[in-house]
């Protein structure tokens, strides 16, 4: 981004619509069309249409995810860019390792030794928090609360909490997510979009 | 401001002051009315607030009913609190001035102190607002945030994002007022940037603007950047000569030079807008293209000359084709130079053979609704261009019609415009077909047809160009499309897309009875009976046939403000002043008449039309020349009274005039 551009120099464009390489499956189309009806404004569906993007590109959202996501709702490009790396939750900037470790270090889990916990992933997997496991199979990022202070110190990992967690428990579940084929991030997102649909038939 | 009669207006007290103020009023608007101010950042007349900044601190209380005053625990944000009765407002108290050194000294935290080498510097609201209101030192000693600096946006709008103080404005415009929504905020908190899907191109054919409201310098126009300190400027009010809108500027210069272009106040024409082809289209100015010497030929190449040599040359050359002249102009030529070149053919030369018209079929313009009344209508349809391109501020109001007055727009043209954004019903035209889905629409059967019948079916408006005629069988569309609107009752508009080509319209530079239009010129040249053409500022070599007929054109004057194709097929070549390098009228697409004064001198040896016309006429036919262009005006006026309003003193907005004469005289009670 520190590239010196010749002033007057036409820049790269936005792809247009009929560029796009579209990746939705049939049935994450049926569903997005499903939440659509859910909302009196194509703005307010942003959030489901970007947990879908995010189980079909699975567990991240690379620009062509968000390019997909606004030309299905008809936004522009920006806005649902704006919306995408403004909430945590949505893997923007690189795609995560295949399960992502979440650490809640707030108060509670502090207290109850979440930094010992991280001590112990950063040790064992030998990358520090927010980056890959060279193999592609761990991401472990440090979150705020969790609202499961009473399971502290607790860990999210997909749609799922564990806690509270000692240092021989998290052998355990490492263990345990090697034999698991479905990113956490996808099925984390699929959760979401089960919510949203479920709430939105009610 | 006034208040409007039939709204409700409220009492408010303001540092003491009681007045009246429409219910509802923004405080911060409502403080301007005793000559106040709020400092602001986010907050933009012409946008909707947002309440970002929070530089726009009061105090708020409100009258109890035993008569003391409650004042509210914290300070509000004037630009997104209505006026209600009974409140009172302190802009000037000691805490409100303590919270604005606050917020100054927070948005300062990060701001870089680039002042020194910042475009905006000299100019900058986040300068002025500091030295107003700021802390005069700073308590943080940390590290500044570091972002990229100079990343260009656009070829046109470069973006620097450590000067952002995230106020929202820009990502509001595109959002609000141009409608792509092209900026939006990426990530959040302190590390919030505005920026383009992926910092890709910034498109939008209205980006310049962005960089006049941004209140920082974040972001900078690339054509202007380092070229001047503002305070080294001279701004003369001007109009904008890129396209027939006609839009209010300011016409930056330093040194006699010509420096950039910023949008200027009118409520009529633009708003407060530009486009990009007017804030960053004028090069020509400064071009090294520009024509400073008259040129004669001799023999197979161009000697400089003297005006009055070149006069004697273009004198013999006129005499010797005795009546068989014909002259065609451009329309970026202010209505004095079209009047008098078009007296020079009609009264002093005997031909009837002058245009200014280059569509591929030829008709006039019709243009019953001004810009600022598409706002109150209740069905637009666009025909045939692309509002975006070719009438960019015309494209403003309908979008705002359309998005804020719920007007219904039917779009039917042979591209994607941007209109179809806004549009109800978004239709193409396919190639070739403009007369068959006219003949459509007027025949009423089809599903489209029952569209547009719907949305000009009361109080509506067909919004079209002169480019249309460019298609085949636009010509005939039209003339459709106008006996349609007036049988619905709607207003017909076909713009002219020149910049004065509404007013050569009305000075008549057309064929005279059995005279020769701009395709007839062309092929009279080739055939030879049209001997000597004389160009005003256009280039034929662009069009079909042009090149063959500057060739055997037997005597060519080309007069222009900078070289083009067509120069090198000239006897004589004479160079001219640009627009704003002389004092003239300009009228508009909505025939709005607009005087613009002299900003600079125009370079080398160039006069403006007008002159060159009247010092020609005079060698032509002995008489009293004009000498300056308000005689010209009155003449104007006096041949024609639609223009009376320009032999007086303009009104600053400029004065719409009358589409008939009949009508000209009747609102003069002559």
């Amino acid at each position: 981004m520190s590239e010196t551009v010749a002033i007057g120099t036409p820049r790269p464009r936005a792809p247009r619509p009929e560029e796009l390489d579209l990746k939705f499956s049939e049935s994450a189309v049926a569903e997005l069309d499903a939440l659509k009806t859910h909302y009196p404004d194509l703005k307010s569906c942003i959030l489901p249409g970007l947990w879908i993007a995010q189980r079909e590109y699975g567990g991240w959202l690379p620009p062509e995810a968000i390019a997909e996501v606004a030309f299905r709702l008809n936004r522009s490009f920006a806005e649902v860019e704006g919306v995408a790396t403004f909430y945590t939750m949505y893997n923007t900037a690189h795609k995560p390792g295949r399960h992502m470790i979440e650490v809640c270090t707030c108060l509670s889990c502090h207290v109850c030794g979440a930094y010992r916990i991280v001590d112990y992933l950063e040790e064992k997997l030998g990358v520090k928090l927010g980056e890959t496991t060279p193999d592609g199979m761990f991401t472990i990022h440090e979150v705020e609360c969790l609202d499961a202070c009473d399971r502290a110190p607790v860990l999210q990992i997909g749609d799922q909490y564990v806690g509270p967690v000692t240092s021989e428990m998290v052998d355990k579940i490492l263990d345990d997510l090697r034999k698991v084929e479905t990113p956490s991030a996808v099925q984390l997102s699929d959760a979401v979009v089960k919510v949203h649909l479920r709430d939105g038939d009610k | 401001m006034a208040v409007d009669e039939g709204h409700r207006t409220v009492s408010v007290t303001i540092n003491g002051i009681e007045i009246e103020v429409p219910q509802g009023e923004l405080i911060v608007e409502s403080v301007k009315r005793l000559g106040l101010e709020i400092p602001v950042f986010c907050y933009h007349p012409r946008m909707k607030p947002v309440g970002m900044c929070r530089m726009c601190l009061v105090e708020i209380g409100f009258k109890q009913p035993d008569g003391s005053v409650r004042m509210m625990p914290k300070p509000q944000a004037g630009c997104t609190l209505p006026a209600s009765e009974g409140m009172v407002v302190l802009t000037d108290s000691e805490s409100v001035h303590r919270d604005r050194k606050g917020v100054l000294e927070f948005l300062l935290v990060n701001h870089p102190l680039d002042c020194p080498v910042c475009d905006r510097g000299g100019e900058c609201p986040l300068q002025n607002n500091t030295l107003a209101y700021g802390p005069s030192t700073s308590r943080f000693i940390d590290l500044k945030r570091h972002l990229p600096k100079a990343y260009p946006l656009s070829q046109y709008v470069m973006l620097d994002l450590e000067r952002c103080i995230q106020c929202g404005r820009c990502v509001r415009f595109t959002e609000e007022i141009s409608g792509e929504h092209e900026l939006a905020f990426r990530f959040r908190g302190a590390s919030m940037q505005p920026s383009t899907f992926q910092l890709l191109d910034f498109e939008s054919k209205f980006s310049g603007n962005v960089i006049e409201i941004c209140p920082v310098g974040a972001l900078t126009s690339a054509q202007y950047r380092f070229r001047a300190r503002p305070w080294d400027l001279q701004t003369t009010p001007a109009v904008c000569t890129a396209c027939s809108n006609g839009c209010n500027v300011w016409f930056d210069h330093r040194a006699g030079r010509f420096v950039r272009i910023n949008g200027r106040i009118n409520e009529g024409v633009n708003e407060e807008w530009t486009c990009d082809k007017g804030k960053f289209g004028h090069d020509y100015y400064n071009s090294t293209d520009r024509l400073r010497t008259p040129l004669v030929r001799k023999g197979d190449q161009f000697v400089e000359a003297t005006w009055a040599e070149a006069y004697e040359e273009i004198v013999k050359g006129l005499e010797s084709a005795g009546k068989d002249v014909a002259g065609l102009c451009g329309t970026r030529i202010a209505n004095e130079g079209l009047f008098l070149f078009n007296r020079l053919f009609k009264q002093v030369l005997g031909s009837r053979s002058v245009d200014h018209r280059w569509t591929r079929t030829l008709g006039t313009s019709r243009v019953q609704t001004p810009i600022a009344g598409i706002e109150g209508k209740k069905g637009v349809l666009v025909f045939g261009s692309n509002p975006a391109e070719d009438l960019p501020i015309v494209f403003l109001r309908l979008r705002k019609a359309a998005t804020r007055n719920g007007t219904q727009v039917t779009v039917v043209t042979p591209d994607v415009t941007e209109a179809d954004a806004f549009a109800t019903v978004a239709s193409r035209i396919g190639q070739g077909d403009v007369l068959k889905v006219a003949q459509e629409i007027v025949d009423g059967q089809s599903e489209l047809a029952r569209k547009v019948a719907d949305c000009l079916k009361e109080d509506g408006a067909i919004v079209t160009s002169d480019r249309v005629r460019n298609l085949p069988g636009g010509g005939e569309a039209l003339r459709l499309l106008e006996d349609l609107a007036a049988r619905c009752g709607a207003e017909f508009n076909c713009y002219p897309t020149g910049p004065n080509a509404m007013g050569a319209e009305l000075l008549g530079v057309l064929p005279g009875d059995g005279g020769l239009d701009t395709w007839g010129i062309l092929q009279g040249c080739c055939s030879g009976t049209i001997k000597a053409l004389w160009l005003l500022d256009c280039d034929p070599t662009t069009v079909e046939g042009g090149d063959q007929a500057l060739e055997s054109a037997e005597f060519l004057v080309y007069q222009g403000v900078t070289r083009s194709e067509a120069t090198a097929f000239a006897n004589v070549v004479l160079p001219m002043a640009a627009p704003a390098e002389q004092d003239g009228t300009w009228t508009n697409c909505e025939r709005r008449l607009q005087r613009m004064t002299q900003a600079i001198a125009a370079p080398g040896d160039s006069k403006p039309a007008w002159r060159i016309f009247s010092e020609v006429i005079l060698r032509l036919q002995p008489s009293t020349p004009f000498f300056n262009p308000r005689e010209i005006m009155k003449a104007i006026a006096d041949a024609d009274p639609r223009f009376l309003p320009g032999a007086s003193d303009l009104p600053e907005e400029g004065a719409i005039l009358s589409a008939t004469t009949q009508a000209a005289m009747a609102g003069d009670g002559a």
